[in-house]
């Protein structure tokens, strides 16, 4: 690759143009998809009386003459916010994702590596084998179980890598997040031997479902993923420098070990509250981020809000896939997403050859 | 505006590596520091930095540089890594942008007209504009370094340090790199500190390349100051023996030198 120039998609000025015109195609697909993914299934709809319903909702005029209420509690009620909680948690395992990778300077690194998801487990297997209910939560004791959990255990793991190494450096956090990953999930399989009968249930939380999702989920979620979002693009110039060793980015004026742990305990938050609410669904996370740098390169301006786009159209597409498939059987989506996501990953990263990895 | 260590000492895990050294660099001076491998010149430089924990004190202008914000302290000193590279593909112009993070001031961390000019200026002064859109792993190694180079320049700074800066530049580079300095060096850079005489303290392993740029040296040996003074001085035959242990003169007359 000597001088022979530069392709003209990275040129000064285009390139604003071009990412515009990329980020304002992937929203109306993204859009499209989100659609497609609530019209599609058992039940058939037209796509302009799906827009009635949505409108007549969101604009809260009485819904038209024309229009089935069967149809609208299927789709309003049903359909709908499991679409968007699908959207929303594949958005916030991307974003969270995305940034993992720069701030561990690993493209294999997620939240997971650091044990939210084992974590998240142990405490909703605590919830099934014991029975433990908390008045005014009773539904949401699994997520909430899972969610404290999920968030306790990155935490103990950033405070042994800042007991054991001063500087808090990647490898370390990396390592005990591994090890602790490993013997959380150990006391999780210890205790699951004693109680055979419930691992059924244990594990169709662990693989990761939507169904029966409400708008109570989609609230809860589009508040911490908002909270969340918002506070990574207040660090998405330091995380940028991030990707450049800590001692470059120290040297350039960041705080490394402050926006290193907020950066943590920020996409684990996300992480963790799209474990509680779909279970333990991995690959996103990973793929996401990394389809998002090819097109609009590694700038964290851009790769946080187009891995929320992306993810969360990915998910939509294999909560899709998951429900439809093989209906009236629902697949976890957590299997989807790995065998949908593997190939079409594989043959993103390797047909467009090293170049832009 | 001042830099004084006192009684530094450093170390990376029960390997001492710096030694009790107490220098002090002042203002518009032009410091090499020399020595063998391992003799704790990277080092010196981090801790300077405030980059690395160590012992005694480091200070500038009377402030502990450990103590300071790191961006107060990236607005006075710049240090420019031996290597720098990461998985994630930037381009160059993007890489040498960054370095102008400690004195933005967007909540984004945006960018303004004023960092952009400085970056170009700084990519020109480089002679990397050229390949601006180029991605990080398309250069060659002599090519990153002077983007890592234009980074640190971006960076604005009254101090420079720079680590081996010329190490894989051709020999062109090199000597406009050391036109660059002594030039640089002679002017001064406004800082939010008020205005400071430019300072570059370098490690070189071309002693000619130090001898153009810098007209103090100081030695480091087993992590002392082993000696410390003007570079025509400092730089003889005898102080090299002793520095770097072997028949500096032996190997002088086996140079190949064109004329």
């Amino acid at each position: 690759m000597e001088d022979t120039g530069t392709p003209d998609i990275r040129k000064d000025k285009r390139t604003v143009k071009t990412a515009g015109v990329g980020i304002t195609l992937s929203l109306a697909v993204c859009l499209f998809i989100l659609l497609f993914a609530i019209r599609e299934g058992s039940v058939y709809i037209s796509i302009p009386d799906l827009l009635k319903i949505i409108g007549s909702h969101i604009t809260g005029k009485p819904l038209p003459a024309e229009v089935d209420p069967m149809s609208d509690s299927i789709f309003w009620t049903i359909r709908t916010p499991r679409a968007i909680t699908a959207f929303l948690v594949g958005g916030c395992l991307s974003v969270s994702g995305a940034v993992m990778q720069a701030v561990l300077q690993n493209p294999l690194a997620s939240s997971y590596t650091l044990g939210v998801s084992s974590g998240a487990s142990l405490g909703a297997a605590l919830v099934l084998l014991c029975g433990i209910t908390v008045s005014g939560l009773s539904g949401f004791m699994l997520p909430a179980a899972g969610f404290v959990f999920g968030l306790a255990t990155v935490a103990v793991a950033i405070l042994l890598a800042s007991r054991i190494d001063r500087n808090v450096s990647n490898q370390t956090i990396v390592l005990i997040g591994m090890i602790l990953s490993l013997f959380v999930t150990g006391i999780m399989n210890f205790m699951m031997t004693f109680y055979g009968d419930k691992s059924k249930q244990l594990w169709l939380w662990m693989t990761g479902s939507f169904s029966a999702r409400n708008w109570t989920h989609c609230a809860i979620l589009t508040v911490i993923g908002a909270i969340g979002f918002i506070s990574l693009m207040l660090l998405s110039g330091r995380l940028d420098i991030l990707t450049f060793g800590e001692l470059q980015a120290s040297s350039m004026g960041v705080e490394v070990k402050k926006t290193k742990i907020l950066a943590i305990l920020i996409s684990s938050l996300l992480t963790g509250v799209s474990v509680a609410f779909a279970g333990v669904i991995g690959f996103i996370d990973l793929a996401a981020p990394h389809v998002v740098r090819r097109i609009f390169g590694p700038s964290h301006k851009i790769v946080i809000p187009m891995s929320f786009v992306y993810g969360g159209a990915f998910m939509a597409l294999c909560d899709l896939a998951a429900r439809t498939v093989l209906s009236p059987r629902e697949i976890p989506v957590g299997a989807v997403t790995a065998l949908v996501g593997a190939p079409f990953f594989a043959y993103v990263f390797f047909t467009q050859g090293r170049r832009n990895a | 505006m001042e830099l004084i260590l006192k009684n530094v000492s450093a170390s990376y895990g029960n390997n001492k590596v710096l030694d009790d050294i107490n220098l002090t660099i002042g203002e518009g001076e032009t410091v090499f520091i020399g020595g063998r491998n391992g003799s704790g010149k990277t080092t010196l430089l981090r801790v300077m930095s405030g980059l690395m924990a160590h012992e005694g004190s480091v200070t500038v202008d009377g402030e502990d540089v450990l103590k300071m914000k790191r961006r107060n302290v990236a607005r006075l000193i710049a240090l420019m890594p031996q290597t720098g590279e990461t998985y994630f593909q930037y381009t160059v112009y993007q890489t040498v942008l960054l370095g102008r993070y400690a004195r933005s001031k967007g909540v984004f961390g945006n960018f303004n007209e004023e960092d952009r000019e400085a970056a170009k200026e700084a990519m020109k002064t480089c002679g990397v504009y050229e390949y601006r859109d180029r991605l990080l792993n398309e250069l060659s190694g002599g090519q990153l370094q002077r983007v890592l180079l234009a980074r640190t320049f971006a960076q604005g700074t009254p101090f420079l340090f720079l680590d081996e800066p010329g190490s894989n530049l051709d020999i062109k580079y090199r000597a406009e790199l050391c036109d660059y300095l002594c030039k640089w060096a002679e002017n001064k850079t406004s800082t939010p500190f008020g205005d400071v005489k430019n300072t570059v303290v370098a490690v070189f392993h071309d002693l000619a390349q130090a001898r153009s740029v810098c007209s103090r040296t100081v030695f480091l040996k087993d992590g002392k100051v082993f000696a410390d003074g003007p570079s025509s001085e400092v730089i003889t035959p005898g102080c090299l023996e002793s520095v770097y242990d072997f028949d500096v003169a032996g190997y002088i007359d086996r140079q190949v030198i064109i004329r």
